[in-house]
């Protein structure tokens, strides 16, 4: 689901924005924005789970810190392959 | 019966997964009574309406088949206050400190499993729980076995596999 809201930009990100579109490289503004935002997101999702990963912070706790109900966040983790159990041991480190 | 306090996590995969055609959480309802935190109740049946286990959870709450109870008093609120925990996780411990007849409180969370350790309770993670009911002849070892597998990719590698190895020692 995409909604439309009204974020204030800073003006090196917009014009940032305009030059891609003057270079061709982007044709959208908006498109541009809105991939941006993704991508903070999902900055903040893996620098959050990092945290959680090493049992710094809870389940709840990182959902509030994303700004997500529990369950919203059960789900982004899922999507992603993520455990949204901490305890054992990593995948990267299982069987080592 | 076996009483527990499911945290959020442990409790959406209860409602989500389904073995055999049927959800798991009923076939731990049928040898464990579980209950719940209102925190716990508003992040998984209130705010997780939109997804199928909240559904789930919330017609069992209705029906009474999962005890939703408040928490009548804080009293680990200066010890949990540091850690970084959510109020489903803090509620959760609070409450198992309080409910008469808990054995346990379940949660697959690292920090609320310490924190609550800590604080002297008995902590479960959902494949001990499975494990336990298994134990005390509320919950058949092949069905056990089945869920073990239908919850595994919710768990970091050891959780279940250490499990399933438990499970081969009550079947022996």
């Amino acid at each position: 689901m995409t909604l439309k809201v009204v974020v204030p930009v800073e003006e090196r990100v917009l014009q940032a924005a305009e030059r891609r579109k003057a270079a061709g490289v982007g044709e959208d503004i908006t498109q541009f924005l809105a991939e941006l935002i993704q991508l903070g997101f999902e900055y903040r999702l893996q620098q959050l789970y990092k945290q959680f990963e090493a049992g710094e912070i809870s389940l709840g706790h990182f959902a509030n810190k994303l700004g997500l109900g529990v369950r919203d966040l059960y789900a982004a983790l899922e999507e992603r392959g993520l455990p949204t159990s901490n305890i054992g041991a990593r995948s990267s480190i299982a069987g080592s | 019966m076996l009483t527990a306090v499911f945290d959020a996590g442990p409790l959406i995969t209860v409602c989500k997964f389904k073995s055999q055609g049927k959800l798991v959480v009923d076939y731990l309802l049928s040898g464990c009574h579980i209950v719940i935190a209102s925190s716990v109740e508003e992040e998984v049946a209130v705010r997780g309406a939109g997804y199928p286990d909240g559904v789930a959870a919330g017609e069992r709450i209705a029906r009474g088949v999962i005890q939703v109870a408040p928490v009548a008093a804080r009293k680990w609120a200066r010890h949990l206050a540091d850690y970084a925990l959510g109020d489903g996780e803090i509620d959760s411990i609070e409450l198992c400190g309080q409910v008469a007849g808990v054995e346990a409180l379940v949660t697959d969370d690292y920090l609320a499993f310490v924190a609550a350790t800590r604080l002297g309770l008995k902590v479960w993670m959902l494949p001990d729980l499975v494990l336990e009911l298994t134990q005390i002849g509320n919950l058949a070892v092949e069905m056990a076995n089945v869920i073990l597998y239908t919850i595994r990719p919710r768990y970091r590698a050891g959780v279940i596999e250490h499990s399933l190895v438990r499970l081969q020692e009550v079947k022996e």
